[in-house]
């Protein structure tokens, strides 16, 4: 078994014995050697996005964990948050240039949540139309620009 | 009794903060994904921030790094703890 599948393996065991709250993964939708995986997420109580139900799909290379994920939004209801675009896009700079190989699918969703949980307006980027429009399909590609740590 | 035998057993575990590496969560008394048996061929070392990793884990991401060498755990500036 190559390692990254190893070491997600022993991923969702432990989110499996022991799921965060609001974070579950979709085990029909895992690929059988877990190169991708689909996680709902619930918004949290007392949060703008309270009940909402929303998907996250990530994509793992065979440098996993050494390489981040690639990690978007998919489905029907991609939250309305100032760092997520409309294709399902987030801009986190965990997932880029400070991915580190201590995280783990369920730090990447728990940060998500709580990047949800602190939003005060519920708005899309201000560069969406532009972005979404002229964009790769993978955000890894993105050039992110990381300028506002307060949502 | 004149007939007395026994069987020596001996185990060894390593001497760390934690029960898993960090990088590869596999348990330090086992070895990274890719070795096949624990021990000295598959060490561990320490930073000098306390952290610790199988060595063949964190010399894997210091050498993906381009920039900055950091600690996975704690980000401070990796330095392997003499």
């Amino acid at each position: 078994m190559a390692s990254m599948e190893k070491r997600l393996q022993k991923e969702l065991q432990a989110l499996q014995r022991d799921p965060p709250v609001g974070v579950k993964v979709d085990t029909d939708k895992l690929t059988s050697n877990l190169s991708e995986w689909t996680v709902n997420l619930t918004g949290a109580p007392g949060t703008l996005y309270e009940g909402e139900n929303f998907v996250l799909h990530f994509k793992f290379g065979s440098r996993y964990p050494f390489d981040s994920p690639q990690v978007i939004f998919g489905g029907a209801n991609i939250p309305v948050h100032p760092h997520v675009y409309s294709n399902g896009h987030i801009c986190l700079s965990i997932l880029t240039e400070d991915w580190s190989p201590a995280l783990s699918v369920q730090s990447v969703c728990l940060s998500i949540v709580s990047m949800l949980s602190s939003c005060k307006e519920k708005k899309r980027p201000p560069d969406n139309a532009i972005y979404v429009k002229t964009c790769s399909k993978n955000p890894k590609k993105t050039r992110w620009w990381y300028h506002d740590d307060q949502v | 009794m004149s007939n007395c035998r026994y069987t020596a057993v001996a185990t060894w575990r390593w001497v760390a903060n934690d029960d898993n590496c960090g990088i590869c969560r596999m348990p330090f008394d086992g070895c990274c994904p890719d070795c096949k048996v624990p021990g000295d061929d598959c060490p561990l070392v320490w930073g000098r921030c306390s952290h610790c990793f199988h060595i063949h884990c964190i010399v894997k991401w210091l050498n993906s790094q381009q920039v900055h060498q950091l600690c996975p755990m704690c980000r401070q500036e990796w330095k392997f703890k003499e």
